[in-house]
């Protein structure tokens, strides 16, 4: 496709059966410095607008076939965008509205002078670009999705533009936001949107790490560095090398790993545990936290030249409270999603549900929202969601201080998770058998603990646990669920 | 003043090869289309009468013959009788072949 903004250089079909008019619009065109296709009929010219996709047409209305409307008719109905001019013999005003209501640009008079069609086709060409440049942008304010995302409200277009904008660049990007915002969504978008989308995207959740591993997750370890080091291992920072590494709870990295981060982010280079030897990579940092990250350097928490060499593009996602009819637009993309990976006939919300969902607060903001459609899809069944399948707190505890859903799931308190998470990035030890002498316990206790635990690890988001567990996550609703009903779990 | 009067215009507009290109594909239509105009009184086709001089009237306006774009009109709209059109007609059309030749042999003095 030539570029439209352009006046010359343009593709222009010429749709004229008489053979002098024909050659002489060619001659002009090509004169002016436009590609020129020459057709004799309607049909001919729907057939080249199909595959040529020309710029502008230059019509004639008396055709052999069909006339130039009924052409202009089915340019439009097949959404073929180009400039029609109509050529004409006629000059009256009838004719001019005939062939502007027909969708035509302008018109011109024959016979035409080069200077005449050279000005008539430039402002056309104008004209279309400057249609073309506005859908464009009407698109982007409106858009409802961006990389994985669902929503149009302002908040979040602006945080689309920010990702949009920065994406082409290597400047790190800080992402806040609480909890179940979608941080490493956010992340993955901008990696997506990047010349880096090609290669890895390596995530690393800080905070789900022991201590005492992090520094080989993130730089890797040659064999023998430490016990269960028993062969060379590759770290995030070598695995994301060309592509994004992302740093999920970065607030939660220990200050001695972010000296280490810190020189990491500064030379690109870095020693894997137990070698001397320098590597150096070519990585692109996105970070995020639910904190603020200025308190928590005031509070001496994370250091304030980490912070300013990672916090260059701040990207804020707003609170689920915050995004209005986003709600709803987010629990029918759930609904169908679920409803099809379940085998629900679900088709969508009653009028009383919806409400429902829409005045909520969302403590848990997106996650709680696709933990509570997941759990109607799954404990339920019928055309459409009714007010009687929202879970009970988020029917009767609107406004957005309410913490209660997350525990109406899951217990508040459960027992430390056993493992970390780490994406992509595998612990370097995994945990084998029982400690000798850790006692016996029956198997469902032992899967309950391991299920909540799950849950607690990844903040109640029940897909995560789930897929950490290696189960469906229709499992972990039926079993809480069957735990609630037997007086395992706190009640609602 | 000759019936080619735009062709001033397009000898300003155009390179000399596609001048001379235009008109001699305005030659060939004038010939072609006035051969269809008398087939079709021959054969009583109003219709084709119709279509033959539509085509000669977009060929004669390419090229400003306003005279025998005009008469081509007048046939289309029936305001003559086929037979007195085509008289007028081929005498215009005759007329805007001279003038081309006249304009052709000016733009090109060798023989």
């Amino acid at each position: 496709m030539s570029d439209a903004g352009s006046s010359a250089g343009a593709r222009v079909l010429v749709v004229e059966d008489t053979p002098t008019q024909a050659q002489l619009a060619r001659a002009l065109l090509a004169g002016l410095g436009h590609q020129v296709e020459l057709v004799e009929s309607a049909g001919a010219a729907l057939a080249a607008a199909r595959t040529w996709r020309p710029d502008a047409i230059l019509l004639d209305i008396e055709l052999p076939d069909y006339n130039g409307f009924e052409l202009m008719q089915r340019l439009r109905a097949e959404g073929i965008e180009t400039s029609v001019i109509v050529v004409t013999a006629n000059a009256s005003i009838n004719t001019a509205v005939e062939a502007m209501r027909a969708g035509a640009v302008d018109f011109i008079v024959k016979p035409y002078a080069k200077a005449r069609l050279s000005v008539t086709l430039a402002n056309a060409l104008e004209k279309r670009a400057l249609v073309t440049q506005l859908a464009t942008v009407k698109a982007r304010l409106d858009r409802d999705q961006f990389f994985g995302f669902i929503g149009a409200s302002t908040p979040m277009q602006a945080a689309y533009r920010t990702i949009e904008s920065v994406s082409a660049s290597k400047a790190s990007v800080f992402i806040t936001g609480e909890s179940g915002t979608g941080k490493e969504l956010a992340a993955e978008a901008v990696h997506r949107a990047s010349p880096r989308a090609g290669r890895n995207f390596v995530a690393l959740n800080c905070g789900a790490i022991p201590r005492d591993l992090l520094e080989s997750e993130v730089f890797g370890h040659i064999r023998g560095a430490f016990t269960g080091a028993s062969a060379d291992r590759e770290g995030a920072a070598k695995l994301a090398d060309g592509g994004t590494l992302f740093l999920d709870e970065i607030g939660e990295m220990p200050l001695e790993m972010q000296v280490k981060l810190l020189r990491f982010v500064q030379t690109g280079t870095f020693s894997p545990v137990g070698s001397s030897r320098l590597e150096k990579v070519d990585v692109r940092f996105v970070c995020a936290t639910n904190r603020d990250p200025m308190l928590e350097v005031q509070a001496g928490r994370f250091r304030e030249d980490l912070y300013y060499r990672l916090y260059v593009v701040p990207v804020e996602l707003p609170p689920l409270r915050a995004r209005g009819e986003d709600v709803l637009m987010i629990a029918r993309h759930f609904l169908t999603q679920f409803a099809r990976e379940e085998g629900r006939g679900f088709q969508g919300f009653s009028a009383a549900a919806e409400h429902a969902l829409a005045t909520y607060g969302w403590p848990g903001n997106v996650r709680q929202l696709q933990n509570a459609v997941r759990n109607i899809v799954v404990l339920h069944d019928g055309d459409r969601v009714e007010l009687d399948m929202i879970p009970r707190a988020v029917r009767r505890a609107p406004g957005a201080d309410d913490k209660a859903p997350m525990a109406e799931l899951v217990p508040a308190e459960m027992p430390d998770a056993p493992v970390a998470v780490a994406r992509i990035v595998r612990p370097a030890v995994e945990p084998t058998d029982a400690a000798p002498g850790e006692p016996i316990v029956p198997l469902a206790v032992m899967e309950r603990r391991l299920i909540l635990a799950a849950l607690r690890q990844t903040g109640q988001d029940v897909p995560r646990a789930a897929a950490l567990l290696e189960i469906n996550p229709s499992t972990v609703y039926r079993k809480l669920q069957s735990w609630r009903a037997d007086g395992l779990l706190p009640a609602d | 003043m000759s019936d080619l009067g735009f062709a001033a215009q397009l000898a300003e507009d155009l390179t000399p090869a596609d001048l001379r290109l235009v008109l001699g594909v305005f030659r060939t239509d004038v010939q072609r289309l006035t051969g269809a105009l008398s087939t079709a009184i021959a054969a009583a086709d109003i219709v084709a009468f119709r279509r033959a001089a539509h085509g000669l009237a977009g060929a004669a306006g390419a090229v400003g013959a306003v005279r025998l774009e005009q008469a081509c009109r007048q046939a289309m709209a029936d305001a003559v009788p086929m037979a007195q059109a085509l008289s007028e007609i081929d005498a215009l059309a005759a007329g805007a072949l001279d003038d081309l030749a006249v304009f052709l042999a000016k733009l090109d003095p060798s023989p």
